[in-house]
């Protein structure tokens, strides 16, 4: 469960108590298991386990029907017994309970003894196991059905030498390597439960339906006798812990060690071995040497690593040690059960990093689930995921390496031979760890490595922090700060099929409107009369309406004349890049210290699904052809624009379905370049455009994808998608007083209120407009009269409640015919209407809303 | 003795006589092919059935890809019923809710069982709503949840109320009914009654179906959506792979259903006939011929020369493009057998494939189909409802004003149907009559009875799931999974006929088979133990 949330379990890391209970069952020689409940619970558990382990697992069921809820499920579990017995010949049966029999409360016991006065002699062991699926996790399951085990076998308390070892729930491989260790060391051991040959099987001649494998009865009962106990569990208790029960009833003294991973774990198995007169033999302590001579190959990779581990309490334990060992910086460790252990265990281990890596945070999470796992891997920049198969996902969206060790693989193939136990399978472990890191090395770009660290270039001039900082779009906290653009490029070279360049719309506010196009000249004058009533103005752009480079002798002479007026105005263009190599010299000739490059696609399969056409060299290129010459010269424009230490800014039109997925890579290629930011936007439908159709990508959305660029790249959040003539703060675009007025009309004109953010659409709910655009028409003409601010009254919480906040909401558009809003709630509709003001929902564009609002109200009233 | 007898021999006398009925060999008689099915299942015989949730969470809603299915209960059915079943789905182009690949659990511990999950689960939909905003939300309950009187209808009515969403309980406890079959009819239930029929988006063309019974394992809805669409016939639905709330809300205005798995979803397709007026036609789109035939059909039932003709005009291509492959996997193929154990349609739908490819079917059966899907619909008046069956609960629909339309008449309806070229409107045949003499059926197949099948038959590849999948294999036979595709498809129409060829193929010709007797002859003659050794 997540931190805040804790009612709904998104993407759950942990199952069920009867499955950890059957998986033990599994290492019982010629035992079988039945489920008591419904179907359901044995057929999924089946599936599940089949396949991870690749093998046939076959667990009965005793089928409860609706019937069995009312008057219990007694016969059907007496039923069960007798044909398991008949059709498989087991020698023990288990019979775990589900949450169905558990809830209805089945005496289990009761019924087991009643089986065996009905069939005298089947000689068969019959335990039951308690295994509510709401009692805890698979781990839970896993000890209670060990536990149950010794509990109603018949233990010999004759001494007979042997020491017992107990594993939590390890592979069938990894079991087989830990029978094969206590045999070299010479110990006289009995194994529960032994899950290497019944769930790693072999293919011989003939199929046998019982298995012939796991832990003998025989054996079992001979466990009161042994003269010690090893339990591979640093998370049981008194009361869940088979090696615990053991010395409790029968005094057979015991030791609980970690799971043998790594150096530390595998030197107190050995230890432990050693110490209950075991031998350590040359092979093992090779394998040490071994072991130890390959930690040292590979830490200098293994540094990169930033994990994450996630799954049972002990493989968790063990694998954060192994990675604290290497020098894999353990920045998360999570279990989905309930265990506050967890964090006492690994604490020290993490404390001991936090001196190493003082400005790392790092995080242990118990009852826990993959929604939250991926917000701290996200959160963290995790590079290395380690567990089970359902990390997948966040591997996937997240582009991390997964390695895949712990039950269940559902993907993979080869979840039965996992190997992680002892050196070797330690080894295992790390060389896969990095192998991880190497792999992202070696597909580095060696290149860029070399120019980051090698190439001697001239020191970025002094004052080119200081313009970053107080430019409105790259400075973070700059917004008080203005800028104009002066639309001085006509022209574009390529076309996307988001622009429509409407240099004479009214009323939209969008990259690629532009009222008038300003000569050099004339935009020198706009210039200096602005610089005169905004002392705040700090920087001067050309941002089309068409492309600044397609026009390169207005934009130059444009910024010569501007220069020679001001010496220390910082210059900004924006551009597509399609012409960025040939001109970045003489860019940083003029002095132009920023520039932005709207790259929406690095593939050029992509790109041809953005761009029409390009005009490059006077020549039409179309399709991939197209997307290819322009992508090359918008990577290499990034390069040589950060190699003249000028400031880049990547912009990307983010586009619902054709590269919103795609956005991911084209911050990491301009990351990779030594872009200084890039900004993700949402397009604009606009009519007439070939993407009108397409749907705006939400806020929500968009924050979704910075969020997740923003491991590549800083991302800037505060864009506005200005037009090509804006003038003034981000926020107080005044370009509209910029323009002519229009001569005045004699039709009525009447006003309208409008809730907009992108100042083209009508985009958002009444409830959440911090401002409206107020607007006047009179059916056919339309224009912009002021923008009216007012406090939210709508906070998404107590919608209706504030009274005060309200007031002014209606206050601030009471001289308007109607609001124009994306939504409008039923309350406030109510209350506009009290006002004599009519609440209209549309999701058009404002100056068409506008004068379709003007034109209808018109007809109502009969002036039309 | 035939494999029928042999087979039931080795049951003692109390599963023998439930077994018996279960159990059919095929001896050419046309009469006595009747059999015992969607009964209980004998407890510990290791029977392939699933329960309730299974078929209407697993099964039908969860694939709903812009719907937060929420299971309410203990973690481990969310979790064994998270992305298992290869019902592939990709978000809509307006939005990007895509459910499919999460898996939301109320998580109940031992005091929410005590004292009730209620709370619980209204404020888990609370979280769902504020983490993923969806417009539809569906609660399906596990075992627990009507045992201890959690009122998922009631919690559902309470969100749809505070989020203006529409939300659906669904009371799919586990044990209720016999099988999956159970959970297939409450699902179908719910989408009745909430879903279908709120809409009002028209179709686009005036060709337009809903392919029930579709769930997109590995694809397959989109290969038969491909063929439509070039055909000029719209698809408006799959029930319910790829599907979405939004557009199931209008399958009302669709022309026509087809129907693919029809034991999961006839329901719906009966209920709409009623409601709406709406024909249902039978179609199966596995299988060359049966793609052929099945296009036929829907072209014939609307009638139009124009549709007519661009339909011969694709089958002709498709046919033409996948000619060559298909006869070089029949080269390979013809003359194996093979046996199918499916759900409720597969078994019936995969022989015609396999027939395409020269193999023939000897052993068939289903999990937790009814008498119909065996004997064919005519045989449903004569099914009896037992008590399980009694406790699934069976809605009453009436015409409805607005919408109920009839497209033909009761007279033209029955002249479309009649005569040899007669199409399967408003019925389907069993997979009975597909099965030739010395066939084995077997309804509810067990562990041990695939198994000595396997032994004894020995076809030369077994199609089933994942659970028997290694224990065929471990007895020396390919195995095919029929419900995933082990990882492969899409299997149907035509593209996906290559598909099967290819893997059929690939499946029963690796070297691993030929490589499985070792060279050495080192095996001991008697197997023994030494004394006192157990």
């Amino acid at each position: 469960m997540s931190a805040n949330l804790v009612n709904l379990n998104v993407n759950p890391c942990k199952m069920c108590m009867p499955m950890g209970a059957v998986s033990a069952l599994c290492g019982i020689k010629s035992c079988m298991s039945i489920l008591h409940g419904s179907q359901g619970c044995a057929t999924y558990i089946r599936r599940h386990m089949a396949t991870h382990y690749n093998e046939p697992v076959d667990i009965a069921s005793s089928s409860l029907t609706e019937e069995g809820t009312v008057f219990g499920g007694e016969a059907n579990l007496l039923k069960g017994l007798r044909n398991l017995i008949d059709l498989y010949a087991p020698e023990a049966i288990g019979v775990c309970t589900t949450c169905l029999a558990e809830t209805i409360g089945e005496d289990v016991g009761a019924i087991v003894k009643k089986f065996y006065e009905q069939n005298p002699g089947t000689g068969v062991k019959i335990i039951h196991v308690a295994a509510p699926g709401y009692g805890g996790t698979q781990n839970e399951g896993w000890f209670a059905a060990i536990r149950a085990v010794l509990e109603q076998t018949e233990q010999s308390t004759a001494p007979n030498g042997k020491i017992n070892v107990i594993t939590p729930m390890i592979s069938p491989a990894d079991t087989r390597w830990l029978k094969d260790l206590l045999t070299r060391a010479g110990m006289d051991f009995i194994l529960l439960p032994d899950l290497s040959d019944n769930l790693d099987g072999v293919t011989e001649k003939r199929y046998n339906r019982l298995k012939t494998g796991g832990t003998s009865l025989s054996d079992i009962v001979k466990m009161a006798g042994a003269r010690l106990t090893v339990e591979f569990s640093e998370f049981t208790d008194e009361k869940t812990s088979p090696a615990a029960y053991l010395y409790e009833t029968y005094r057979v003294p015991y030791v609980k060690l970690p799971l043998p991973v790594g150096v530390r774990g595998m030197d107190q198995l050995l230890t432990t071995l050693e110490d209950a007169g075991g031998a350590v033999t040359v092979d093992m302590i090779k394998a040490r040497g071994r072991y130890l001579d390959a930690m040292v190959d590979s830490h200098k990779y293994c540094a990169k690593a930033r994990a994450a581990v996630f799954g049972e309490p002990d493989f968790v334990t063990a694998v954060i040690r192994l990675c604290c060992e290497n020098g894999i910086l353990p920045l998360l460790a999570a279990t989905g059960s309930v265990s506050p252990r967890l964090k006492e265990l690994l604490n020290a281990e993490f404390e001991d990093y936090k001196d190493f890596y003082p400005a790392e945070e790092m995080a242990i999470l118990d009852d826990s689930d993959f929604d939250e796992i991926e917000r701290y891997c996200r959160q963290f920049g995790v590079n290395l995921l380690i567990g089970s198969s359902d990390g997948r996902r966040i591997a996937h969206k997240l582009d991390i390496p997964l390695i895949r060790c712990a039950f269940p693989i559902h993907d993979y193939v080869g979840g039965q031979r996992v190997r992680m136990l002892g050196f070797e399978g330690s080894l295992n472990l790390l060389d896969q760890a990095a192998n991880c890191m190497l792999e992202k090395t070696e597909t580095g770009f060696r290149g860029v490595l070399y120019d980051r660290f090698f190439k001697t270039r001239p020191a970025p001039p002094a004052d080119i922090h200081a313009k970053t900082a107080s430019h409105p779009c790259f400075g973070e906290h700059a917004c008080k700060n203005a800028r104009v653009h002066l639309p001085v490029a006509p022209k574009c070279n390529i076309q996307c099929n988001y622009c429509l360049r409407n240099f004479d719309c009214m009323n939209e506010s969008r990259p690629g409107v532009a009222s008038k196009i300003l000569t050099p000249a004339e935009a020198l004058e706009r210039y200096m009369k602005l610089k005169e009533s905004m002392p705040n103005l700090t920087v001067v752009g050309i941002a089309g309406p068409g492309d600044a480079l397609a026009n390169f002798e207005e934009t130059r002479e444009t910024l010569r004349l501007i220069r020679e007026y001001d010496a220390d105005i910082t210059f900004c263009i924006a551009t597509n890049g399609l012409m960025l190599p040939m001109y970045v010299p003489e860019l940083k000739k003029l002095g132009v210290s920023h520039v932005t490059v709207t790259v929406n696609a690095v593939d050029p399969s992509v790109g041809a699904k953005i761009y029409q056409h390009i005009n490059y060299m006077g020549k039409m290129y179309t399709g991939t052809e197209g997307a290819s010459i322009l992508l090359a010269n918008q990577l290499a424009g990034i390069k040589m624009l950060a190699d003249a230490d000028i400031m880049c800014k990547v912009n990307c039109v983010a586009l619902k379905g054709i590269n919103d997925r795609h956005i991911f890579e084209v911050t990491k290629q301009a990351a990779a370049l030594g872009a200084f930011m890039t900004n993700i936007m949402p397009h604009i439908p606009v009519r007439g455009s070939s993407f009108e159709a397409l749907d705006r990508m939400t806020n929500m959305e968009i924050k979704a994808i910075r969020e997740v660029c923003g491991i590549n790249i800083k991302q800037m959040a505060h864009c506005r998608q200005c037009r090509s003539d804006a003038a003034g703060t981000l926020d107080e675009d005044i370009s509209i007083h910029l323009r002519e007025k229009p001569a005045p009309k004699t039709r009525p004109y009447k006003r309208f209120a409008v809730a907009t953010k992108s100042g083209a659409i009508v985009d958002i709910h009444f409830g959440h407009a911090k401002e409206f655009y107020i607007f006047e028409s009179d059916g056919e003409d339309t224009r912009f009269v002021e923008t009216r601010k007012v406090s939210r009254y709508c906070n998404g919480l107590e919608c209706g409640d504030k009274e005060d906040r309200w007031e002014s909401v209606i206050g601030a558009v009471a001289d308007c015919e109607a609001v124009l809003a994306l939504r409008i709630g039923l309350v406030p509709e109510k209350r506009l209407k009290e006002n004599g003001i009519d609440a209209i929902a549309t999701y058009e564009r404002v100056e068409t809303a506008v004068t379709l609002a003007a034109r209808e109200r018109s007809v109502m009233n009969g002036i039309a | 003795m035939t494999y029928r007898e042999k087979l039931l021999e080795k049951y003692s006398a109390k599963v023998y006589k439930n077994r018996k009925e279960h159990i059919l060999q095929m001896d050419g008689a046309e009469e006595s092919n009747s059999i015992t099915a969607n009964t209980r299942a004998l407890p510990g015989v290791m029977t392939a059935r699933g329960c309730c949730y299974a078929g209407c969470k697993g099964v039908v809603v969860g694939p709903l890809k812009d719907v937060c299915v929420i299971t309410h209960g203990p973690v481990g059915c969310g979790f064994y019923s998270w992305a298992t079943r290869r019902n592939k789905a990709k978000p809509d182009e307006h939005t990007d809710k895509n459910f499919v690949p999460y898996c939301f659990s109320t998580d109940m511990q031992e005091a929410d069982i005590v004292f009730g999950g209620e709370k619980k689960l209204e404020k888990a939909i609370d979280e769902a709503m504020e983490l993923f905003d969806p417009k539809c939300i569906m609660i399906c309950s596990t075992c627990p949840i009507g045992l201890i009187g959690d009122d998922v209808q009631a919690v559902a009515r309470r969100a749809e109320a505070k989020y203006g969403i529409t939300a659906i309980g669904f009371s799919c406890e586990g044990y209720k009914g016999v099988s999956q079959s159970g959970g297939h009819h409450i699902a179908n239930n719910g989408l009745m009654r909430y879903v279908i029929g709120t809409g009002d988006k028209p179709p686009r063309t005036s060709f337009s179906v809903n392919i029930l019974g579709e769930y997109n394992i590995g694809g397959d809805g989109w290969e038969e959506e491909r063929i439509l669409k070039r055909c000029g016939i719209e698809v408006i639905n799959m029930f319910t792979g790829d599907a979405s709330y939004e557009s199931l809300k209008s399958a009302h205005l669709a022309h026509l259903n087809l129907v693919m798995c029809h034991r999961s979803i006839n329901y719906i397709a009966e209920m709409m006939k009623t409601k709406y007026g709406m024909d249902w036609l039978k179609v199966n789109f596995i299988g060359v011929g049966a793609t052929c035939k099945s296009l036929r059909e829907i072209a014939k039932y609307f009638n139009n020369p124009e549709l007519t003709a661009r339909v011969e005009e694709v089958i002709a291509d498709e046919l033409a493009a996948i000619y060559d492959d298909m006869e070089y996997y029949k080269s390979r193929l013809t003359g194996k057998t093979a046996g199918i154990f499916s759900g409720g349609s597969r078994s019936h739908h995969y022989q015609v494939l396999l027939e395409d490819l020269g193999i023939k079917t000897v052993i068939a059966g289903y999990e937790f189909a009814h008498r119909d899907d065996y004997e064919g619909r005519d045989i449903i008046p004569q099914i009896k409802n037992d008590a399980d069956n009694r406790n699934i609960e069976s809605i009453t629909v009436s015409a409805d004003e607005r919408f109920y339309r009839e497209i033909y008449t009761e007279d033209e309806i029955a002249a479309l149907k009649s005569g040899k070229d007669g199409i399967e409107l408003d019925t389907y045949d069993g997979m009975i009559p597909f099965m030739k003499a010395g066939d084995v059926v077997v309804d509810d197949y067990n562990h041990f009875e695939t198994d000595e099948l396997i032994k004894r038959m020995k076809p030369d590849i077994f199609l089933s799931g994942i659970k028997d999948k290694y224990s065929i294999q471990k007895a020396g036979v390919s195995s095919r999974q029929i419900h995933s595709y082990d990882y492969s498809g899409p299997y149907s129409g035509f593209r996906g006929s290559v598909n099967f060829g290819r893997d059929i193929t690939m499946a029963l010709y690796t070297n691993a088979w030929s490589l499985v007797t070792p060279p050495w002859k080192h095996e001991p003659m008697l197997v023994g133990t030494i004394g006192g050794e157990k």
